[in-house]
């Protein structure tokens, strides 16, 4: 298929988004076309999709507004111009990255940090899920097999490759964490002090760059992006051939950069202006399960990119029940008290005028659930929160109430642990009393919204008892199994969608089904709703936006007010109208459950 | 085995308020509750001490610790008296050496560990002797442990090393291994029999 539309518009003066529905915008169009599949006549046809969506649609497969996009930031940061002259240097160093040859098997598996009995659970197959050179061979089928079988396994890879093993400059993406003085600090792939060669190029492209007086930020060299970001004394580099915009690879770098400061202050900078060859790995010592995780979320959590966390759907009275105790405990002098289930939140509280952004949030989740130790017992660590204060370190009180479930309490104070302790105990006591941690747990199991639930009818419901809104069958009934739309995804060809509220900086994403059901084919979905978040967020552009895209593997359709953010993708065959139709059905069904799905009221962030 | 079933937290006397239980002072001289503080090298095996003592187990995979565990497990002695351990795993990471006074204030016990295959972290364990000689409390119990004694044939830590160096600093001196259980109870067995008796005042 070579059909490709991408059009956006802006129209600032909108209607409140809750009065008019995306289809109230459309509706002529909705009539009018909703037998129509091909896309290229729209845009003379109708007047109406003009208007509104300013109609520069794009029929050659090209995405016309990401070439636009390149060009801006290499010609803003003269990146270019150094590529081309100080070529001796940059390409010098993507010609290493794209040497050819049979890949060479050369890991030997994955090694422990450190101790006698090192970690072996991580088998070859295990490292093939992130290995990521698939186009390498011609085997890469069976990779992508092998892929969709194997879960992420963490920890540090490939530790005996440097700059010199072609299967380390045959992986799609790098990450360096060096400092100014080129020492390495961190590395993705590879052993940190073999690469100390490598660091040493980077550090020198950096500074020949500062030096001229302009901030390099972006290199292009064939099909790589390198990515600089410079913070202070630190510098972090992304290369990458995944075609990711360079905005979404920069949010990364900044959210590595951020983990690190959550692990050890902004401070780490007086280490450098006292000694600048100062060596920092040994401050980061067994961090590097940390950093992995945080890699592997850019393609699998969308709050990476949202800055916005997500809810575990419960019943308002349960949530409610443990926004209670939690505030019970704020109130005796906690600073933040947070319940979460893997990366969904459950409830969070914060002390009056103390407010806990997302990305915080994602950072000290990352952070927990990496850190295996968390889980053995109850700890007390030293944890800065580089959104609310870069500089002072806060104190964490964490503990696993269940496998998944656990609880943290934050305060400035380093000997709370007892009271922490008590106030653990207390909430514990409740949560189980009232209930919440078995909802909990079902709540886990039975997951979030499903495309194929999607309510046929537009118009809200009301006396809604059952889990957002399903009516849901016993599992064990095979109605379950015979829903009209199992395994081909929701009604008109829905496949997914997440909806994120701007004033609760929270999002809701649908659950994977069929057909995105390889791990595969969700990260290239949120690779997909990446690019488009990157366009939509594009500045210049106004608050009201839509966008409609379709390419071989999706109809991606996106709506931005300046309430909510809706991403939704669909089967690349789907019918616009009628996509347009299920975005307003979706948008009603999230209003609906709003209550279920989000932490409402009471939420730290509004002070 | 010389260790009671543990107890769980919950059914302990309950500790209210910001109150700090890090006096060794109980009411009852036959039921002591003592705070403990393992110290030692990223990697030597002071988590794994702790998780064979409390729970009998012994996880081979690495979980370098953050900040530090709190963990408790309560033994019998001979002489019928109980003794509540309430221990603090400190985590060896560099980075959080700074912070080891916090967990160290006020212990009646701190257990230095060192991996018998590692003169480093032998070393390390005579700066910790050091510095809780100058810090720690007075009265502290010192305990020396050369740990992973099971790798003997890598062994590059003599025991002899390790007994000279506890004997001039007065500090109990054993080899254990969380691996094999070895010496594990007998070591805090021992600890307790060094306790002083009457809580101070
Ligand atoms: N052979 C052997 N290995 C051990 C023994 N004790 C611990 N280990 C191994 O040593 C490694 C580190 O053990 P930990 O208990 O996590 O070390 P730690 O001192 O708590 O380290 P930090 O938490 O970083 O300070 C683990 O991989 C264990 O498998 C032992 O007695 N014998
Ligand atoms: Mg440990």
């Amino acid at each position: 298929m070579s059909m490709s539309a991408t059009s956006s518009s802006s129209s600032g003066d909108g209607p409140e988004p809750n009065s008019e529905t995306l289809e109230n915008q459309f509706e002529s169009v909705t009539i009018e076309e909703s037998n129509r599949i091909v896309q290229k006549d729209e845009a003379t046809e109708e007047p109406q999709l003009e208007s509104s969506f300013n109609g520069s649609l794009d029929d050659n497969g090209n995405h016309e507004e990401f070439d636009v996009l390149e060009e801006r930031i290499e010609v803003g940061s003269d990146a270019r111009g150094i590529g081309d002259s100080g070529g001796g240097v940059v390409w010098g160093t993507n010609s290493e990255l794209e040497v050819d040859g049979p890949s060479s098997p050369s890991s030997s598996g994955y090694a422990g940090e450190r101790g006698s009995s090192s970690a072996t659970s991580a088998s070859r197959i295990g490292e093939v899920s992130e290995d990521e050179i698939q186009e390498v061979g011609n085997d890469g089928d069976v990779d992508r097999i092998l892929d969709s079988q194997v879960a992420w396994v963490p920890g540090k890879r490939h530790v005996d490759e440097d700059d010199a093993s072609i299967s380390w400059r045959k992986r799609k993406k790098h990450f360096f964490i060096l400092s100014h003085s080129g020492k390495p600090i961190y590395s993705r792939y590879g052993d940190e002090h073999k690469l100390a060669g490598f660091s040493a190029t980077l550090q020198a492209i950096i500074s020949f760059v500062e030096n001229g007086g302009d901030r390099v930020k972006l290199v292009r060299a064939g099909k790589h992006q390198v990515v600089f970001l410079v913070k202070g004394p630190i510098y972090l580099v992304c290369i990458s051939c995944t075609e990711e915009p360079y905005e979404s690879l920069r949010g990364q770098l900044e959210l590595i950069y951020s983990q690190m400061i959550l692990i050890l202050t902004k401070s780490v900078n007086r280490c450098f202006e006292k000694n600048p060859k100062f060596d920092m790995t040994p401050l980061l010592g067994g961090t590097d399960v940390v950093f992995s995780s945080l890699i592997h979320s850019f393609s699998w959590n969308p709050a990476t990119f949202l800055h916005a966390y997500t809810c575990l759907p419960l019943a308002y009275a349960t949530r409610q029940a443990a926004g209670a105790i939690l505030q019970d405990v704020a109130d005796s002098g906690v600073l933040f008290a947070i319940l979460m289930s893997k990366h969904k939140v459950v409830s969070l509280v914060g002390a009056q005028k103390a407010s806990l952004h997302p990305d915080d949030m994602l950072l000290l989740s990352n952070f927990i659930m990496s850190s295996e130790s968390f889980r053995t017992s109850e700890s007390f660590s030293p944890i800065c929160l580089p959104r609310y204060n870069p500089v002072a370190f806060l104190y964490a009180y964490v503990h696993y109430l269940d496998v998944d479930t656990y609880l943290m309490l934050l305060t400035t104070s380093s000997d709370a642990f007892y009271h922490l302790k008590d106030c653990r105990i207390r909430i514990e006591m409740v949560l189980l009393k009232s209930n919440v941690l078995s909802e909990v747990q079902r709540s886990m199991l039975d997951g979030g919204m499903r495309v194929e639930d999607l309510p046929g009818d537009p118009l809200p419901r009301s006396g809604i008892a059952s889990h957002l809104g399903q009516h849901k069958l016993p599992t064990d009934s095979p109605e379950r199994y015979r829903e009209p739309y199992s395994g081909i995804g929701g009604p008109a060809g829905l496949w997914h969608f997440i909806y994120r509220s701007i004033y609760l900086d929270q999002y809701v994403s649908s659950e994977f089904s069929a057909p995105i059901s390889s791990p595969q084919q969700q990260k290239r979905l949120y690779r997909a709703y990446q690019k488009v978040y990157a366009s939509m967020h594009d500045k210049g552009n106004g608050p009201h936006k839509t966008q409609f895209r379709r390419d071989e593997n999706y109809v991606l359709l996106c709506w931005v007010t300046p309430d909510f953010e809706l991403y939704a993708a669909f089967d690349p065959l789907a019918d616009k109208a009628l996509a347009i139709k299920t975005c307003n059905r979706v948008c009603q069904w999230v209003k609906d459950v709003e209550n279920e799905i989000f932490l409402l009221g009471a939420s730290p962030f509004s002070w | 085995m010389g260790c009671s079933s543990s107890l769980p937290d919950r059914s302990s006397r309950r500790l209210s308020g910001l109150g700090n239980p890090e006096s060794n002072g109980v009411p009852d001289a036959k039921n002591l509750r003592v705070k403990l503080v393992l110290l030692g090298d990223s990697g030597v095996g002071k988590s794994c001490i702790v998780l064979r003592f409390v729970r009998g187990q012994f996880d081979p995979t690495s979980k370098v610790t953050i900040g530090a565990s709190f963990l408790s497990q309560t033994i019998a002695l001979q002489d019928s008296t109980t003794v509540k351990f309430e221990i603090w795993d400190t985590a060896g990471q560099e980075r959080y050496a700074a912070l080891a006074p916090l967990y160290y204030r006020g212990a009646a016990v701190a257990v230095i560990v060192y991996d018998i295959t590692s003169p480093e972290s032998f070393n390390k364990a005579q700066y910790w002797v050091k510095e809780l000689q100058k810090h720690g409390s007075p009265d502290i119990v010192l305990a020396l442990v050369g740990n992973k004694a099971d790798l003997h044939e890598n062994r590059e830590v003599p025991v002899q090393d390790g007994m000279d160096y506890a004997e001039k600093n007065g500090m109990f001196f054993i080899e254990t291994s969380a691996k094999t259980a070895d010496n594990i109870n007998q070591l805090f067995e021992e600890i307790g029999k060094r306790l002083p008796r009457t809580p101070p005042s």
